[in-house]
C-alpha cells in the first residue's frame, strides 16, 4: 500500500506534500488501508488543510490509525493542561485537599525547624568525606588512586585528551614503582561486579523529619530495584533504610527480596522482626510460613498459616499452602521421618520419597513467576539453587504433577480397580517424565511449554488422560492397535488432532480387519476419533463416529456428549437437546449437559414457540442398568438410538470455506463494535452467528461470555467459557470470565478455583486477586450451603477437568504474591458486581450513582435506578450534571428495560428529562447514532400505548427532542 | 474504551500561574518546604532571585534579591537539608553559594568560568548521594568544573578541550553514580551533540558519544545509585534514554530514542519518587510525561562474549501544552509526589500537579 504501488488515475491530481493521489482522501480508502505510515501521511495532509478542510474525514482517519496502531505518534495532539472540569468534583477536591494538607504540614514543619536551627550548629558535623584531591588519608585501600589525584591536581586544568589518555597504572608507575595494587581498579570498562554500597547511613545531627525523608528515599530505591529484579541491590537499599529508621514495612519488603534470593535465614530473621514490631502482620506471617516451608520446618509453617487463618479465615492462599504442607507432612512421615529438618535437598533422585518432589513444586512455581516478571530474578534464583539442581526440581514436579493428576482421574473409579490402575498411571507418568526430561532440564521457556502441554491434557473435558491410562491397562486390544491408540492419545494431548485422527483410523481399520473384536474397544476408538473431529470443527464426521460408537456401545457418555456438542454447533438443536437429555438420564450430575440442555431449551423456545416440545423426536429411555454404571461401559444392552437423520444433513453444512471465513471476520468485528458501544445483547447475537461459522475460534466465545456476563446471563457465560477451555486450556480470559460467571451463579467454590487458575497463569492480575478475596469471603458466608456446592463441584470435575496439578503446584502464594509495597501497580478494578440501587436522597448521591453506572455502562442497574426514582424529581437530582453519555445511558436503559414494561414511566422520564438543566446543550451535541436511539425509543413508546400519555403528547415531546 | 483509559492516565493540572516581571531561567523547589526559587534576568540586565511560598492556589513572594549579573542556573544538590544553601551560576561565569536567610554576601564565591555558566548540578547534599558535597558547572567557555564548597578558588576537577581544539559550548551537566564514597561520574552535553561521561573516581573519560544535535539537558534517573539510566534531550526534539548498567567495550551503552515534538526539548527531569517516570519540557511550551519500561533481559552477550545492554521502551503517559513560548526549566518537588514547577519564556512560572502517579 505504499505510495509507489498505488496506481495513478488519469486526470487525477496528487497532494502537494507526499504526492498522495487525491482519491486516497476518501472514507472508503481510509477504511481499507492497513498501512499506518501511509495513513499518517494522509492525516498530515488532512490536518494541514492544504487540500481543504474535512474535519469528519480527519476524524475517521485518526480513528483508523488508532485502530491499527494505538501508539502512533500522529495521534499525539497538543492538549491544554487539565482543569477542574476534567475531574469529578470529588477527585478535584481530593487533589486540592491533599495539597493543602501537605502545605500545612510543611509550614508547620518549617516553623519547627526554624526554631531548631537556633539550637543546632549551622556547620555540618565533621563527618564529611575529605575534599577530592585533598591530602587527608582516605580510609580504604584507594590510597594509591587518591595520591594520584593529588598529584594531578597540580596539573589542572587538564584537557579531554589527557582525561582520555589518563591511565592510572601508568601514572602510578611513574610516581611509584610498585603499581600492582591499583591495577584492575582503574580500568575503563571493568566495573565492580557487585557495587560496594554502604549498608549504613550516618544520621548524626539529623532531625526526625530528615531521617524519615532519607529512609523513605532509600525504601523507594529498594522498591525500584526490586521491580527491575535487582534483588541484591534491593536488599541493600532496604538495609540502608532500616539503618535510618527501622519500620515493619521495610523489613517486610526486605524479607520478600530475600525470599527471592532464597536467602532463607535472613528472610526468617526479617519476618520475625516485623512480627516483633507488629504481631499478627499477615504478610510477614505468610512469608515466614514460606521460609519455614523451604527450610522444611513444616510444623512452624503450619503454625504460621494457622495464625493467618485465625486472623483472616478467608485467606485462600494461606489455606492452599496449609493444605499443601500438611500433605507434604503426611507424605514425609512414613518414608523419611528421620530426614526431619534436613537442609534443602535439591538434588535427589526421582524415585526418591514423595516429600522431596512435593517440596520442589514451590520452587518451580516461584521460579516460573519470577521468570514471567523478569528473567533477572530467575537467573538470580537459578544461580542460588545451582543449575543442575533446578533441572531436577522441574523434572520432579512434573512427575509429581502427572502422577497426582492421573490419580485424581481415577478417583471416581471402583476402589478395587484403583490399585492396579494407579500403578499403571504411575508408570506412565514416569515415561512421560523421561520424555520431557531434556526439555525440562533446559530453561524456563521450555519449562513453561511442557507445562502447558500437560495442562492441555488436564482440562481435556472428557478425561482423555484417564481413558488412555485406563485403556492401556484394562482392555483387550491387540498390541498393535493399542500402540496406535496410545499414539493417537499422545497426539491428541499435544493438540495434533489431524494426526491423531489418522492414528485412530489406523487402529480402527486394524481392529475391524481382525473381525469381531470386543465392541468396547472399537467404541472407544470411534469415540476418541470423534473427539478429534470435534476439536477440528468437523462436526459431521464427529457425529458419524459418535453414531458408530453408540451402535457398538449404547448409552456411553462420551460419544453422546460429543454428538450433542457437534449437533449443537451445527444448530441441530433438537438432536442436541435429545442427546443432552439422554446424558442426563445416565448421569444427572453432569454440569455441562445440564447447562447445555437449558441453553438449548431457550433457543428452541425462541425458534419454535411454546409448543417446541411437540416438535422434538422422542427421547430414548435409558435402562436403569445404564444409569450410574456409566464408567464401566461394558455390559449394557439396549436398543439403538435414532440417529439416521444426522448423517443425511451433513452436506448442508459444507459451506464454501473462504466465504465463511470472511463472513466470520465481519461478524466478529461487528460484535466487537457492539461491545464497545455497550450493546451486549446485539454483540452476543453477532458472536453467536460467528460460532455458526466456526466453532474453533476461542475469542468469539470469550467475547460472547463477556457479553453474557454484562447481561447477567451467567449460565450462558459459563458455557462459553467451558467451551473455550475445552479448546484452549490455558485461556486466561475464559478462566476469569468463568470465575465471574460462577460467582454470579453463586457457585463460589468453583469461582474461587477459577480465579486461582487465573492467578496461576498470570499472578499479576490484580482484579483476579481481589475477586478471589471477595469470593472466598462469600464462600464462607455461604458455609451452610457449602456441602452441597462442594459435592456438585466434585461431580462436575469428573467430566470437566480431571484435575489440576497446576493448582496444586500453586505453592506458597505469599512468596509469589510479590512485595506489595514494591509494586504499587493498581490495576483498575472492573466493577462486575451489580450495583445496589436504591432511591437516592439528593443530587449528590444521585450524581455518584450515575457516575458509577456510567463508568460501567450498566443499563440494567440504571433502569433500576430510574424505576425507583420519581420522574418529577429528575431535573432536581440531575442539577447541572447532565451529559451526553448520561442521557444516552438513560435512553438506552429506558429503551431496553423500562419502555417494554411500563411505557408510562418511560414517557414520564423522557418528559422530565427534557426539563433538566443543560438538556438543550446535551441534545445539540448528540451524534447521529445517538439520535437514532432516541428515535427508536419514541417508536417503541408509540407502539406500546399507555393511558398516561396520548399520541399528541408524544409528538410534542418528540419536538422537544428535536426529532 | 479510550475514555476509560484516559481517566486512568495521569493528568497535568496547572495549579498556579504567576506572571513575572523578568525573564526566568531556572526554578527550583526549596527542599523540605513548600517554597520555590525563581532565578532570572531583569530587563535592566541585573540578576534576580525570588523566593516564593505556595499558599493554597497562589504564590506569595517572600523575598526578592537583586544581584549585578543575570543568573542562569541554580541547585540545592550540595547542601545539607538543614542549611539549604542555593548555589547559582551567572552570565559572567561566577559560581556563588547563597544563604537565603542572609543573601547580601555569598557564603562561597568564585569566578569559575570565563563565560556564562549554562548549567549547574550538585550532589552529596540533601541526603542524596554518598561522598563529599560537590557542585559541577558547565560553561560556554567549554570547560566543566567540579567544585567542593570547602575548597576556595580552585576546582577539584576540571575538564576542558586540548589547546587549539575548538571549544564547544557546554550546555548541560549532571552528576550520577554516587552510590558510595568513591564512585561518582559527571555527564556533560555540548552544543555539537557530544555527550561525555567523566569518571571522577578514576579521573578518566569513561564514555563519549554524539547524538548529532545539540544536547540541551542530561539527567541520571537517580544520582545516588549505581548508575541506571541517563536521559539526554536534543535541540531538534529528540531525546535518548541510555541504559547505563551495562557498558559494552566498543558499543558503549544501549539506548532508545523518541521524538517528542518538532521543537527543542529544553529540559528533562525524573520524578524523584519513581526513577522510571520523567518529564520533558519543550520549545513549543509543551510538557511530555514519559515512562521507561525495562526489557525482559537488561543485558545480553554479544558474539564475542562481552556483555552489552538492551534498551527498553518508552511510553507517553501524558502531554500538555501550557504556553506558546519555550518552557526552559522544570523541577519536581522532592517532598510532594506529583508537584512540579516550570518556568517559561512568557515570563510565567507555573506550579503543576500531576495526578495518579501512584497508579502507574
Amino acid at each position: 500500500m505504499g505510495d509507489e504501488s498505488v496506481p495513478y488515475f488519469l486526470g487525477e491530481g496528487t497532494t502537494k506534500t507526499y504526492q498522495i493521489p487525491i482519491s486516497h482522501l476518501d472514507y472508503k480508502f481510509i477504511e481499507k488501508c492497513t498501512d499506518v505510515k501511509h495513513l499518517e501521511k494522509i492525516l498530515r495532509v488532512l490536518r494541514s488543510g492544504e487540500e481543504g478542510c474535512y474535519p469528519e474525514l480527519t476524524l475517521a482517519c485518526e480513528k483508523r490509525i488508532e485502530c491499527l496502531d494505538p501508539r502512533s505518534r500522529a495521534l499525539r495532539k497538543d492538549k491544554p493542561a487539565a482543569t477542574a472540569s476534567d475531574f469529578t468534583a470529588e477527585e478535584w477536591q481530593a487533589i486540592n485537599s491533599e495539597l493543602m494538607s501537605w502545605l500545612s504540614e510543611m509550614n508547620e514543619d518549617d516553623k519547627k525547624s526554624q526554631l531548631l536551627r537556633t539550637d543546632t550548629p549551622n556547620e555540618r558535623p565533621d563527618n564529611l568525606p575529605p575534599i577530592r584531591c585533598s591530602s587527608s588519608c582516605p580510609p580504604t585501600n584507594q590510597n594509591k588512586n587518591l595520591q594520584n589525584k593529588q598529584r594531578s591536581k597540580k596539573n589542572i586544568p587538564r584537557d579531554y585528551s589527557e582525561w582520555d589518555k589518563f591511565d592510572v597504572e601508568k601514572e602510578c608507575s611513574k610516581i611509584d614503582e610498585d603499581c600492582e595494587e591499583s591495577n584492575s581498579k582503574a580500568r575503563f570498562f571493568c566495573r565492580p561486579s557487585l557495587p560496594i554500597i554502604e549498608k549504613k547511613i550516618d544520621t548524626t545531627g539529623m532531625t526526625k523529619r530528615e531521617k524519615i525523608f532519607i529512609a523513605t528515599r532509600e525504601k523507594e530505591k529498594g522498591n525500584e530495584a526490586f521491580a527491575t529484579g535487582d534483588y541484591v541491590e534491593a536488599v541493600t537499599y532496604y538495609t540502608r533504610s532500616l539503618s535510618v529508621i527501622p519500620t515493619a514495612a521495610v523489613y517486610n519488603n526486605k524479607a520478600q527480596a530475600e525470599i527471592k534470593l532464597q536467602d532463607w535465614d535472613n528472610a526468617l530473621q526479617d519476618c520475625e522482626k516485623v512480627l516483633d514490631m507488629e504481631p499478627g502482620n499477615i504478610k510477614a506471617l505468610m512469608r515466614r510460613a514460606t521460609v519455614h516451608n523451604h527450610l522444611q520446618n513444616y510444623q512452624a509453617a503450619i503454625e504460621d498459616l494457622n495464625e493467618v487463618l485465625s486472623a483472616e479465615p478467608e485467606n485462600s492462599m494461606a489455606k492452599k499452602s496449609l493444605l499443601e504442607i500438611e500433605e507434604k507432612l503426611k507424605g514425609l512421615k512414613p518414608v523419611s521421618e528421620p530426614q526431619g529438618k534436613g537442609k534443602k535437598i535439591l538434588i535427589e533422585e526421582i524415585e526418591d520419597s514423595e516429600s522431596g518432589e512435593g517440596r520442589e513444586e514451590n520452587t518451580e512455581e516461584r521460579e516460573r513467576r519470577g521468570g514471567d516478571k523478569s528473567c533477572g530474578a530467575a537467573a538470580a534464583a537459578r544461580a542460588a539453587a545451582g543449575e543442575p539442581a533446578m533441572g531436577n526440581a522441574h523434572r520432579k514436579s512434573h512427575g509429581k504433577g502427572k502422577a497426582q493428576q492421573d490419580r485424581d482421574a481415577h478417583k471416581h473409579k471402583d476402589s478395587a480397580e484403583n490399585g492396579g490402575k494407579k500403578g499403571a498411571s504411575k508408570k506412565k507418568s514416569e515415561k512421560h517424565l523421561s520424555d520431557h526430561e531434556g526439555e525440562v532440564n533446559g530453561y524456563l521457556c521450555s519449562d513453561e511449554k511442557s507445562e502447558s502441554a500437560e495442562a492441555e491434557e488436564i482440562s481435556t473435558p472428557h478425561g482423555e488422560g484417564s481413558q488412555s491410562a485406563g485403556g492401556g491397562s484394562s482392555t483387550s486390544l491387540p498390541p498393535a492397535a493399542a500402540k496406535l491408540k496410545s499414539e493417537g492419545n499422545e497426539l491428541f494431548k499435544s493438540g495434533q488432532f489431524g494426526e491423531a485422527v489418522l492414528k485412530y483410523s489406523e487402529a480402527i481399520e486394524y481392529v475391524t480387519g481382525l473381525g469381531e473384536q470386543s465392541p468396547d474397544d472399537l467404541s472407544i476408538l470411534y469415540s476418541n476419533r470423534a473427539a478429534c473431529y470435534l476439536k477440528e470443527g468437523n462436526c459431521s464426521d464427529c457425529i458419524q463416529d459418535c453414531n458408530r460408537a453408540l451402535e457398538l456401545q449404547p448409552f456411553s457418555l462420551k460419544p453422546l456428549l460429543r454428538r450433542a456438542m457437534a449437533n449443537e454447533s451445527m444448530e441441530r438443536y433438537r438432536q442436541a437437546y435429545i442427546d443432552y437429555k439422554t446424558v442426563l438420564q445416565i448421569d444427572s450430575s453432569i454440569q455441562a449437559a445440564n447447562d447445555s440442555a437449558n441453553r438449548i431449551t431457550k433457543t428452541l423456545i425462541d425458534q419454535d414457540g411454546p409448543s417446541w416440545r411437540e416438535k422434538l423426536p422422542p427421547i430414548p429411555v435409558v435402562p436403569a442398568a445404564a444409569q450410574l454404571h456409566r464408567w464401566d461401559g461394558g455390559s449394557l444392552t439396549s436398543e439403538n438410538k435414532p440417529s439416521t437423520t444426522d448423517i443425511n444433513r451433513e452436506e448442508e453444512l459444507q459451506m464454501n470455506c473462504e466465504e465463511a471465513a470472511e463472513k466470520f471476520k465481519r461478524l466478529k468485528n461487528e460484535g466487537n463494535d457492539f461491545v464497545k458501544m455497550g450493546e451486549y445483547e446485539e454483540a452476543a447475537n453477532k458472536y453467536s452467528e460467528c460460532m455458526k461459522l466456526n466453532t474453533e475460534e476461542c475469542t468469539v466465545y470469550t467475547n460472547r461470555a463477556l457479553c453474557y456476563l454484562k447481561l447477567y446471563k451467567y449460565e450462558e457465560a459459563k458455557q462459553d467459557c467451558d467451551h473455550v477451555l475445552q479448546i484452549e486450556d490455558s485461556n486466561i480470559k475464559a478462566f476469569y470470565r468463568r470465575a465471574l460467571a460462577h460467582k454470579g451463579l453463586q457457585n463460589y467454590q468453583a469461582s474461587a478455583d477459577d480465579f486461582n487458575k487465573v492467578l496461576v497463569i498470570d499472578p499479576n492480575v490484580v482484579e483476579a486477586q481481589k475477586e478471589l478475596e471477595e469470593v472466598t469471603q462469600l464462600l464462607h458466608l455461604d458455609s451452610s450451603a457449602e456441602d452441597g456446592s462442594q459435592q456438585a463441584h466434585g461431580k462436575k470435575i469428573t467430566i470437566q477437568e480431571v484435575s489440576d496439578p497446576a493448582e496444586r503446584g500453586e505453592g506458597p502464594l505469599a512468596a509469589a504474591e510479590g512485595a506489595e509495597e514494591a509494586e504499587p501497580k493498581a490495576v483498575p478494578r472492573r466493577s462486575s458486581q451489580k450495583l445496589r440501587v436504591s432511591e437516592p436522597p439528593n443530587a449528590y448521591d444521585f450524581g455518584q450513582i450515575i457516575n458509577a453506572l456510567n463508568a460501567s455502562k450498566d443499563k440494567a442497574a440504571c433502569a433500576d435506578l430510574l424505576t425507583t426514582t420519581d420522574p418529577k424529581t429528575l431535573p432536581v437530582l440531575l442539577s447541572n450534571k447532565l451529559e451526553g453519555e448520561i442521557l444516552l445511558l438513560f435512553i438506552q436503559s429506558l429503551e431496553h428495560y423500562i419502555a417494554g414494561k411500563d411505557p408510562g414511566l418511560a414517557y414520564q422520564h423522557l418528559f422530565y428529562l427534557s426539563k433538566a438543566k443543560r438538556f438543550k446543550v446535551v441534545l445539540a451535541l448528540l451524534s447521529k447514532n445517538e439520535k437514532e436511539e432516541v428515535q427508536h425509543l419514541f417508536d417503541l413508546l408509540t407502539e406500546s400505548q399507555s393511558d398516561q400519555y396520548s399520541l399528541e403528547d408524544l409528538e410534542s415531546l418528540k419536538k422537544v427532542y428535536e426529532l | 474504551m479510550s475514555a476509560v483509559l484516559g481517566l486512568e492516565r495521569p493528568q497535568v493540572v496547572s495549579h498556579v500561574q504567576q506572571a513575572l516581571s523578568y525573564t526566568v531561567f531556572d526554578c527550583k523547589w526549596v527542599p523540605r518546604s513548600a517554597r520555590l526559587m525563581c532565578l532570572g534576568s531583569a530587563a535592566r540586565g541585573t540578576g534576580i532571585i525570588q523566593l516564593y511560598e505556595l499558599h493554597g492556589a497562589r504564590l506569595e513572594v517572600l523575598r526578592e534579591i537583586e544581584k549585578p549579573k543575570p543568573i542562569k542556573c541554580g541547585t540545592f544538590g550540595a547542601t545539607s537539608l538543614q542549611q539549604r544553601f542555593l548555589a547559582t551560576g551567572d552570565f559572567d561565569g561566577n559560581l556563588n553559594i547563597w544563604n537565603l536567610e542572609a543573601p547580601e554576601i555569598p557564603v562561597y564565591s568564585v569566578k569559575g568560568h570565563k563565560e556564562i555558566i549554562n548549567s549547574i548540578d550538585g550532589v552529596g547534599g540533601l541526603g542524596i548521594g554518598e561522598g563529599a558535597p560537590e557542585i559541577v558547572t558547565g560553561s560556554r567557555d567549554g570547560t566543566v568544573k567540579v567544585w567542593d564548597p570547602r575548597q576556595k578558588d580552585t576546582p577539584v576537577a576540571n575538564m576542558e578541550p586540548v589547546q587549539g581544539e575548538s571549544k564547544r559550548d557546554c550546555w548541560t551537566v549532571a552528576f550520577g553514580n554516587a552510590y558510595n564514597q568513591e564512585e561518582r561520574v559527571v555527564c556533560a552535553g555540548y552544543d555539537n551533540g557530544d555527550i561525555k561521561l567523566f569518571d571522577l573516581k578514576t579521573m578518566s573519560l569513561r564514555w563519549e558519544t554524539n547524538i548529532k544535535n545539540g544536547v540541551c539537558s542530561v539527567e541520571f534517573d537517580r544520582k545516588d545509585i549505581n548508575m541506571n539510566k541517563l536521559v539526554a534531550t536534543s535541540l531538534e526534539g529528540k531525546f535518548h534514554v541510555f541504559d547505563m548498567r551495562t557498558q559494552h567495550p566498543t558499543k558503549g551503552f544501549a539506548s532508545v530514542s523518541e521524538k517528542a515534538q518538532k521543537s527543542t526539548i529544553w529540559q528533562v527531569r525524573h520524578l524523584p519518587q519513581n526513577r522510571d517516570i520523567f518529564m520533558t519540557s519543550g520549545g513549543s511550551g509543551s510538557l511530555h510525561l514519559w515512562k521507561y519500561e525495562y526489557p525482559a533481559q537488561r543485558s545480553k552477550k554479544d558474539s564475542e562474549g562481552s556483555e552489552m545492554g538492551v534498551a527498553g521502551s518508552l511510553s507517553l503517559l501524558q502531554n500538555v501544552t501550557l504556553s506558546t513560548q519555550p518552557i526552559s526549566s522544570l523541577d519536581w518537588s522532592p517532598d510532594k509526589k506529583g508537584l512540579c514547577v516550570c518556568g517559561a519564556f512568557d515570563q510565567t512560572v507555573r506550579v503543576l500537579i500531576v495526578t495518579k502517579l501512584n497508579k502507574i
